[in-house]
C-alpha cells in the first residue's frame, strides 16, 4: 500500500517520549525518498501517455487521470509524512539549544542525522549570539525562583571564597544562605 | 494549513476505510495480489482515509462506514461506553469520526461520538484521580490516543494537586539541575478542578 513506509517513520518518531529522539532513520529516510521517485516517474509516464492520446488532463476523466492522481496524491501524503517528521524532530532539537550548552552530549549527537547536527549547531550559535548582545543570560531560571537567596549545604572542602555580596566560608557540612547565582556554579559541581 | 505538522492527524490520516471504486484507475500497483496495475470499478478495497477522502471528493471512490462505527460498537457504547475497547477498533476513534461524517452524511455519528467521549471521560477521569497505577494497565489498553493524553494530563494534575497540598517539595532542585525538565503545561490546571471538588465532596463540605 502507498504511504506505509512514511507513515511507519512517523509512527516512530511518535513511539519515542516526547522530548526525547531517537536515531534518525536514514534507512527509511531513503526508502521513501525512493518511493517518491517511483511515483514521480510513474505519474510523468501516465501524463505522457494522455498527451500522446491527445487527451487534456483537465477534462477528461479516464483511468489514467485517477491513475495520475493517485500517484500525485502519494506524493503529497509521502511529502507530508517527512515533513512532519523533519519538523517535529527539528522542534526537539530547538528546545536541546535551550536546555544544554552549546556542545551537545555524545548519546544525544549520534542520534542526529548531520543536517540535524549543523541545525542544533547554527541553532544555539544564534542563541548564543542574541544572549550576548542583550547581556543576559537567557536560559537561567526558566521558571521564576521564589526566593533570590537558597540555603545550602556544602559537601566537600573549599574553604573561603569571594561571593558577589559576601565573603563566604565554604567549610564541609556547613549550612549556608547565599545567593542563588552564586550557589548554582557549585551546585553544578557537587560541591554543595 | 495549521495542522500541516500535526503527527495525530497524519496518523488519523491513515486509518483504514473500506471504500468502493466507482473509476478504472490505470498504471496503480495498489495492491500485490495483481499484476495487471490496473483497478477495476466496483472493486472493495480497505484505503488509508488520506487516499480515499480525495478519491471520494472526486466521485473516483465511494467510501462507507468503517467497521468501527458499525451497529455492534454503537449498542456496545450505549451500553457501557467506559469498558468498550475502542482501541482495537480504531486508535483514532474520535478524530475518524470527525473527518468521516464530512465525507458520508450520517447525522447519527456526531451524536455518538458525543455520547462515548462523555461516559469514558468521567471514567478517565476517575481512574487517573483514584486508581493506585499497578490497577490501570488494562484500563488503559481500552483508550484512544486521545483519551491517554487526557489520562495522563489528569495524572499529573493530581499529582501536582498532592504535591501542593503538601506544602511543596521541602528541597529545592536547583535550576541548573532541574532544567531537563519541561515545566508542566498550562492546559493541565484544568484538571485540577474536578480533584479538588471530589476531595470537597468527600469532606462533606460541597
Amino acid at each position: 500500500m502507498y504511504g506505509r513506509k512514511a507513515c511507519q517513520l512517523v509512527k516512530e518518531f511518535v513511539s519515542s517520549d516526547s522530548g526525547q529522539l531517537i536515531v534518525f532513520n536514514n534507512d527509511l529516510f531513503a526508502q521513501v525518498i525512493e518511493e517518491c521517485d517511483g511515483h514521480l516517474l510513474q505519474l510523468q509516464a501516465l501524463l505522457r501517455k494522455m498527451q500522446v492520446e491527445g487527451s487534456d488532463n483537465q477534462t477528461t476523466k479516464n483511468a489514467d487521470h485517477f491513475g495520475a492522481l493517485v500517484h500525485h496524491l502519494s506524493l503529497v501524503r509521502n511529502k507530508r509524512c517527512l515533513m512532519a517528521y523533519v519538523h517535529n524532530r527539528a522542534e526537539v532539537i530547538q528546545n536541546l539549544g535551550w536546555t544544554i550548552e552549546r556542545v551537545l552530549p555524545e548519546e544525544i549527537e549520534e542520534k542526529l542525522s548531520s543536517s540535524e547536527k549543523e541545525y542544533f549547531k547554527n541553532h544555539s550559535a544564534t542563541l548564543q549570539s542574541y544572549m550576548s548582545d542583550l547581556d543576559l543570560d537567557l536560559a537561567v531560571d526558566m521558571v521564576p525562583p521564589k526566593d533570590p537567596y537558597i540555603k545550602v549545604r556544602v559537601l566537600e572542602e573549599i574553604g573561603n571564597v569571594v561571593l558577589s555580596d559576601q565573603l563566604a566560608n565554604l567549610a564541609l557540612h556547613a549550612i549556608l544562605f547565599l545567593r542563588r547565582t552564586d550557589a548554582e556554579q557549585y551546585i553544578s559541581q557537587v560541591f554543595l | 494549513m495549521a495542522q500541516y505538522y500535526d503527527i495525530d492527524d497524519i496518523l488519523a490520516d491513515e486509518e483504514l476505510v473500506p471504500a468502493v471504486f466507482l473509476e478504472a484507475i490505470n498504471g496503480v500497483g495498489l495492491f500485490e495480489s495483481n499484476d495487471t496495475n490496473r483497478v477495476e470499478p466496483r472493486s472493495k478495497v480497505e484505503l488509508p482515509f488520506w487516499l480515499a477522502r480525495e478519491l471520494h471528493l472526486r466521485q473516483a471512490a465511494s467510501v462507507s462506514m468503517p467497521p468501527c462505527f458499525n451497529k455492534k460498537t454503537r449498542e456496545e457504547i450505549g451500553a457501557d461506553g467506559a469498558h468498550v475497547d475502542l482501541r482495537t477498533r480504531c486508535s483514532y476513534f474520535y478524530e475518524l469520526g470527525c473527518k468521516i461524517v464530512q465525507l458520508i452524511g450520517d447525522k447519527t455519528i456526531g451524536s455518538l461520538l458525543l455520547v462515548a467521549f462523555q461516559t469514558r471521560y468521567k471514567e478517565v477521569l476517575i481512574k487517573a484521580h483514584t486508581a493506585a497505577s499497578a490497577l490501570t494497565p488494562k484500563f488503559l489498553s481500552l483508550l484512544t490516543k486521545e483519551e491517554i493524553k487526557l489520562y495522563d494530563a489528569a495524572k499529573s494534575s493530581t499529582a501536582a494537586f498532592r504535591n501542593w497540598r503538601m506544602g511543596g517539595p521541602r528541597f529545592q532542585k536547583a535550576s541548573v539541575l532541574g532544567r531537563k525538565r519541561k515545566p508542566i503545561g498550562e492546559k493541565n490546571m484544568h484538571f485540577c478542578l474536578p480533584a479538588l471538588w471530589r476531595i470537597g465532596y468527600r469532606l462533606g463540605c460541597s
